[in-house]
């Protein structure tokens, strides 16, 4: 069937997420986009590490 | 990106020091800078291009001589000859100058030695002082950030040759472009760097899990390297597709260029395209299809259902158990009022009173009616549909098959047209078509090796989401454990809802963009062609005939509004998006237009509409024109507009030039002029506007 999306529901995915995943997914993409904005290129592997080890406890 | 300003020194026909002050206001966003032919318009287009992205346009002849001839005639030897370009420009509330240089050495012989250009750019910090950029950061990644490389050919172009952005050559490039543009890279990274992530948890739970949980981890991993592999195979071939493609094309050209075959070449050409829109027809056919299996293919395994349906019918109905025919309601009031409507008294404990009770059961059928003859209605209205379900599965059958024999036979003709080629008594023509077939092989080759790919990774994903599952229901009561679990979980399903995301938006992005498209290109065109934009965000123009949607070879004209109707829409789109917070990436909501001899083959309607649209559409815009561009429609249009003009003045050396010159605002103004030296170059004039 064709999907039909309307621009709100673009980020479904992430505003329907539970509670611990949608804190990840937005702190994860504040920093890609900080990082972007930049143009920082270095490891970022601890940092995302440190984002979801403290999102789920 | 605002553009600010303009400032040229030595660069191309422009001697010394040179500025040019950019208009900027919403309501007056136009510069325009009048210049006869050869007078440097392609030159000032190309200072921004130069400036911000080393880059020339194809109308740019001899990119390699920068410097000014003037300036290095005048220079001593070995002297260096300063050129540069300065681009002012303002983004997010923040300016920047952005200076290319390039140094020029007049040598003893009298040949010019041209240094690599720099790139310098400079900002104004906090302090509100012009501070040069940390060496940490390159000035090319800061512009690109802003305003990428990569689409400044859609910002900066030459309007005489603006159809070459749609041409189907330049398709994929579009293409990738446009999703660039969209800003994908964000969540691009995100997904990247949450799988390295989840892939380092998974490490962490192999040092501290049970034996069981590292045999699963192990296997996991060795299908996600697997799968990697592939994927990396998979970018290998979509490269090795593209150079493959792009060599066709090129030999596709000479075959055209030999004009002994020419005959044959148009028969190649419409042969092929013919066999293009076939396979576009059967894939429709075969869409139409799916879609009636996938929506309505149950309704033929109804009829046997239907049967049981209504004898439980008919079995309820012998047993007068339907119609029901007394309601629910009835009975109640009847025990609440204690009066039959026979006139016995209904007292409770009474044989009439249980009597009447006994009724409410049997009147709770009434609803089991209302729903059983609801569904009867549906089941026969159901029936009833499957001989259309069936007609148009005969139907998109009978296409396909239609098409399909067309396609071989369109295959068969273009086979020995090739094999004519193949047996040609020339022998480069041989060698063409002998190179043109290693080309096709080569590519089918390739197409295949991508799908069975393409099936391997997927079934590979589906083993390993298995086994993430086996993982999480594995027994562990180790705490460490199940958490270490718990987070690679939340990583990811991280991962698949950013992907989902994803998907997301390149839907409603492309719907949009092409609805956009749609409506600019209606606006501007009358001819009834509609433009399209495919899942990988191709751009072609078609014409609907029936229920299909049929390639038109658009006229030179029909490709120009195309494309300023693109690059119109991803401005106003983008700016929309980035309004509703749905472009996830640098800020990029402002957009100038710098067009070099705008609308060139276009009819006088149209060139009205083009005139009233672009500055609508772009924040701001610069155009070169000639006076023959700058007829009576374009000025009319624009005039409202202005907010800065410039005229070219050059100087030419030639005793017998022909001078010109244009009138504005009651002021003469030189286009052309003697050159008071031996030397030819520009001037730049700004025009005293006297309409506020």
């Amino acid at each position: 069937m064709a999907k039909k999306i309307s621009s709100d529901a673009v980020h479904e995915p992430i505003n329907s997420a539970s509670p611990e995943v949608r804190q990840i997914i937005q702190r994860v993409l504040e920093i890609e986009k900080d990082r972007l904005d930049k143009n920082e290129r270095s490891p970022i592997n601890d940092e995302i590490l440190k984002i979801i080890k403290e999102a789920i406890q | 990106m605002k553009l600010l300003a303009l400032k040229l020194c030595n660069f191309r026909p422009f001697y010394g020091e040179h500025s040019l002050t950019l208009a900027k206001s919403d309501e007056r966003n136009i510069t325009v800078i009048h210049g006869n032919n050869g007078s440097g318009k392609t030159a000032l287009l190309n200072a921004f291009t130069w400036a911000l992205y080393e880059k020339f346009t194809a109308a740019l002849a001899s990119p390699e001589q920068l410097v000014n001839r003037r300036a290095i005639a005048e220079a001593k030897v070995d002297k260096p000859v300063p050129c540069w370009v300065e681009v002012s420009f303002e983004h997010d509330g923040k300016q920047y100058r952005v200076k290319r240089e390039c140094r020029a050495y007049r040598k003893k012989d009298g040949s010019v030695e041209q240094a690599k250009s720099e790139l310098m750019m400079q900002f104004v910090g906090d302090d509100g002082r012009w501070t040069f950029l940390p060496s940490s950061q390159m000035p090319e990644d800061v512009i690109t950030r802003i305003l990428p490389k990569s689409l400044h050919q859609y910002f900066f172009f030459d309007g005489e040759r603006i159809e070459n952005i749609t041409r189907t050559d330049n398709r994929s490039e579009i293409a990738e472009a446009t999703k660039k543009l969209l800003g994908v890279e964000v969540l691009d990274r995100a997904i990247k760097h949450l799988t390295t992530a989840r892939k380092t948890l998974e490490e962490e739970l192999e040092g501290i899990g049970d034996a069981e949980t590292q045999s699963l981890l192990a296997q996991k991993r060795k299908l996600e390297q697997e799968a990697e592999q592939l994927q990396d195979r998979q970018l290998e071939i979509d490269q090795e597709l593209e150079h493959q493609t792009t060599r066709r094309q090129q030999l596709r050209q000479k075959q055209l260029e030999l004009t002994e075959v020419e005959g044959l070449q148009m028969q190649l050409n419409t042969l092929e395209e013919q066999e293009r829109e076939i396979r576009e027809k059967i894939q429709q056919s075969k869409k139409t299809l799916k879609r009636a299996i996938s929506n309505r293919g149950y309704i033929v395994f109804l009829p046997k259902v239907a049967t049981e349906f209504r004898s439980l019918i008919r079995e309820r109905e012998e047993r007068g158990e339907l119609p029901a025919d007394i309601k629910q309601k009835f009975v109640q009031d009847l025990l609440d009022r204690q009066k039959c409507i026979c006139g016995t008294e209904l007292h409770e404990g009474s044989t009439a009173c249980t009597s009447v009770k006994s009724w409410l059961e049997r009147s709770g059928l009434s609803e089991v009616e209302s729903a059983t003859y609801r569904i009867e209605a549906r089941v026969n209205e159901l029936e009833s549909q499957i001989d259309d379900f069936w007609q148009e599965v005969d139907r998109e059958q009978a296409s396909i098959n239609h098409n399909k024999g067309t396609l071989e036979r369109i295959q068969d003709d273009l086979e020995d047209i090739r094999d004519q080629l193949r047996h040609s008594p020339r022998e480069d023509i041989r060698e063409l078509q002998k190179r043109l077939d290693e080309v096709d092989a080569a590519i089918d080759r390739l197409t295949t090796e991508k799908g069975a790919n393409q099936e391997k990774i997927a079934n590979l994903e589906l083993q390993a989401g298995r086994l993430g599952k086996q993982l999480k229901e594995s027994r562990s009561n180790e705490k460490r454990q199940k958490l270490a679990v718990k987070r690679i979980e939340a990583a990811q399903e991280a991962i698949d809802r950013l992907k989902l995301v994803k998907e997301n938006r390149d839907e409603v992005f492309r719907k949009q963009l092409e609805q956009q498209i749609e409506e600019l290109y209606g606006q501007i065109s009358f001819k009834a062609y509609l433009p399209r934009l495919s899942d990988r965000y191709e751009l072609s123009l078609v014409e609907v005939a029936g229920k299909q949607d049929v390639l038109v070879g658009a006229s030179t004209g029909e490709n120009q509004i195309l494309s300023l109707s693109f690059i119109g829409s991803v401005i106003e789109r983008v700016r929309q998006w980035s309004k509703a917070g749905l472009v996830m990436g640098p800020d990029s909501s402002t957009f100038p237009v710098v067009m070099d001899s705008p609308f060139g083959n276009l009819d006088e309607i149209y060139r009205r509409q083009v005139a009233r649209l672009v500055p609508l559409l772009a924040n701001q815009l610069v155009v070169m024109a000639s006076q023959t561009q700058w007829r009576g429609e374009v000025e009319q249009e624009m005039q409202p507009r202005i907010g800065r003009e410039y005229v070219l003045t050059f100087n030419s050396p030639k005793s017998d030039c022909e001078e010109a010159s244009i009138k504005r605002y009651g002021q003469v103004y030189p286009l052309v002029r003697q050159s008071p030296n031996e030397f030819e170059y520009t001037e730049i004039l700004e025009v005293e506007r006297q309409d506020g």
